[in-house]
């Protein structure tokens, strides 16, 4: 029997690892209608495609800039079209789950979408855009930043965010020029979480501060309270999360029930009203974000923040305005291909020059990222986010 | 000194839960040799029902629901999720009784996933904030924080631990668990009604599960249709330590392994918190499967 009891137990533990298997990738199912699929250039639509979170644990932001892209094709639409010819969007939910992003990415590809935009996480964005370059289809990314995906050399790949290494030395150099030289760094081990914390450790060392603590926890925990208590006996001057919001505002809240010492600031994945809400208001008061400032920020986005506000009856997210940008920037390079041809819309992005949108002027170097980044340092006052002095 | 005892603190709050809930998976097993996978998933469902009879109770959130409606809450979630328990003993695991061990422990794998993606489609999927916030006054002892709530946290846990374990020795009730989980069939011919009990059984662990989940949700103030999957392997870590079968047993694994996960973190790192957790399974496994206040089975054909 003792024999059988310890079979009984190996057998559920293998059980218990293959269900674990299985529930990541059991995470929500495909929500894109199952609509009929068209064909570039055919007919009297070109279909563009969207790949992001639509269900999952970073739906609120996938929505978002769902909502962006169907506002701007809207738009478009309304105003003719491109090329006389209407936008159709194909959605496809990568659920920020590498696995699920590959077999969304081949479904838009089965497709023949003449373009994707969106790309949320970083993890997920990376295999699905080596999807992307195999068919020959160009993807505007605008939110994943992370410094991986320009350096997998992808011509069909072009970033309208900010990149990582910027990011981390905007948020570096304001807590410097805050007197905080003794830094702590957590990241959730995602692929983008991880480069951002690197990228912050290379910035503080540059900088002349010292990186205290580099940690990593597991986003699906729920108790923080021993990585809180090691930190608050290191005495840091600031903390620095960077992964996303549902395990930076418990951080957030248990860090300040702790009452760790110092400043805590979070990246642009935990930059999201959610975080205060997680947090409570009051435990949010004065967190500091690294984030490209969203549209409310943004001078000349007002007609877009007050129409997304109509729209959705809600404010426009962390990504919205980007998105919204990279729906019309595909447009525009659409317009100045002359055709929905895969190939001739990314020569035409290749040589976008200095167009304007919401708050950043897009110009692609070699990598065919942006010339110039937009990263801020925002601040949660009275539980809203403000751009930090 | 501070940290030694925020530590042990610490511990003590993460593994009250694991302890709730490796009793309902030591109960079952105990009385029917299952595993019940679906355990850590009535965690998950105690807290969503928790979250939505305070929503209910505080309107849109912004009224306070007061100590009082918080304990209601507290004691309806447990009785609605035990009643959940009863219903997937009887639908899920009764047919399946006199089956080989295998096919009911697919079955629960099976209720687990179709109480995830149920509580999915029913509260979304997004992490939900809990309408109510606890308070974070403590003492400050030797420099360390207690909160009034941690300590309320492990005073309840205990107290429903005592009150399972006098449950357990001094009613007929328990006393015919004790005799099912010996020998069943003699039960049956002893006239005691077995599923009767069975029922009850899980209706206790299903209770236990949701009162954790009632109280992490409260606690930590999220909520999420994952939230149950990790822990419940974490309670069944707990129970195997403990000694599956045994319920001093499971309390003490739980607050054991709450503990070795604190100080783990602690020493090694964040990211090992799991790797810890896990690392006395298999090292419980391969040295003393039976656990540590787990009894000699002996074979009985």
């Amino acid at each position: 029997m003792k024999m059988l009891l310890r079979k009984a137990l190996y057998g559920c533990l293998l059980f218990a690892l293959l269900l674990g298997g299985c529930a990541n990738s059991a995470q929500p199912t495909d929500s894109a209608g199952g609509g009929e699929s068209g064909t570039a250039g055919g007919g009297d639509e070109i279909v563009i495609g969207f790949l992001g979170p639509v269900t999952g644990n970073n739906a609120t932001d996938g929505k978002d800039m769902l909502n962006a892209v169907e506002l701007a094709v809207g738009k478009i639409n309304e105003s003719g079209g491109v090329l006389g010819k209407q936008l159709k969007v194909e959605v496809a939910d990568d659920g920020c789950d590498p696995q699920m992003a590959t077999s969304a990415a081949n479904k838009l590809a089965s497709q023949n979408v003449s373009a994707v935009v969106g790309g949320y996480c970083s993890g997920s964005t990376l295999p699905a855009s080596g999807v992307f370059q195999n068919a020959g289809i160009p993807m505007v990314v605008t939110a994943a930043n992370s410094s991986k995906l320009p350096a997998q050399g992808y011509d069909t790949l072009f970033l309208i965010n900010g990149l990582v290494p910027d990011q981390a030395k905007t948020a570096v150099t304001y807590l410097i020029e805050k007197n905080a030289k003794k830094i702590a760094l957590i990241h959730d081990n995602s692929a983008y979480s991880k480069d951002l914390a690197d990228s912050a450790k290379a910035a503080v060392e540059q900088a002349g501060g010292s990186v205290i603590a580099f940690e990593a926890i597991n986003p699906e925990e729920k108790d923080f309270s021993a990585l809180l208590t090691k930190l608050k006996s290191l005495e840091p001057d600031a903390v620095y999360f960077t992964g996303y919001y549902a395990a930076g505002g418990l951080l957030v809240k248990q860090f300040r029930q702790k009452e760790v010492p110092g400043m805590f600031i979070v990246g642009d994945g935990s930059f999201s009203e959610d975080l205060i809400e997680i947090a409570g208001p009051e435990n949010a008061e004065g967190v500091l974000i690294s984030a490209t400032p969203t549209a409310e920020f943004i001078e000349g986005a007002e007609a877009f923040v007050d129409e997304y506000k109509k729209t959705y009856g809600l404010a426009p997210g962390p990504f919205s305005a980007l998105t919204y940008n990279g729906v019309n920037l595909l447009a525009d390079a659409i317009q100045r291909a002359g055709s929905a041809d895969q190939e001739a819309i990314r020569q035409a992005l290749k040589e976008t020059k200095g167009y304007q949108a919401l708050g950043q002027t897009i110009t692609f170097n070699e990598q065919n990222t942006l010339d110039t980044s937009n990263f801020a340092v925002l601040k949660v006052e009275l539980g809203t986010f403000k751009l930090a002095k | 000194m501070e940290v030694v005892l925020q530590t042990l603190v610490d511990g003590l709050v993460v593994g009250a839960f694991y302890s709730l809930i490796a009793l309902g998976y030591t109960m079952v097993f105990g009385i029917i040799k299952l595993l019940n996978f679906a355990h850590g998933d009535l965690y998950m469902l105690g807290a969503f029902i928790g979250f939505s009879l305070l929503s209910w109770l505080t309107g849109d959130g912004t009224g306070a629901a007061g100590l009082m409606g918080i304990g209601v809450v507290f004691l309806l979630a447990m009785f609605l999720v035990g009643v959940i328990g009863m219903g997937m003993e009887r639908l899920a695991y009764r047919p399946l009784l006199l089956a080989p061990r295998l096919s009911i422990l697919i079955t629960a794998i099976g209720v687990s996933l179709f109480l995830e993606n149920g509580a999915m489609i029913v509260w979304s999927p997004n992490f939900l904030v809990y309408p109510l916030q606890l308070p974070q006054d403590g003492w400050e002892i030797f420099g360390a924080h207690i909160s009034y709530t941690q300590a309320a946290l492990i005073a309840i846990s205990a107290l429903l631990m005592y009150g399972l374990q006098l449950f357990i020795q001094r009613t007929i009730y328990g006393k015919a668990m004790r005799a099912i989980a010996l020998d069943q069939t003699a039960c049956h011919l002893m006239g005691i009604d077995v599923h009767r009990v069975i029922g009850l059984t899980f209706f206790i662990g299903a209770s236990l599960a949701a009162g954790a989940g009632v109280m992490s949700g409260a606690y930590y103030g999220t909520v999420n249709f994952m939230m149950g999957f990790i822990i419940g392997l974490k309670a069944f870590t707990a129970a195997v330590l403990g000694g599956i079968g045994s319920i001093p047993g499971a309390m003490l694994g739980g607050f054991l392994l709450g503990m070795m996960e604190t100080a783990g973190t602690f020493l090694i790192g964040g990211s090992w918190k799991d790797v810890v957790a896990f690392s006395v399974l298999i090292l419980i496994l391969v040295l003393k499967p039976t656990g540590i206040m787990g009894e000699k089975v002996t074979e009985r054909m």
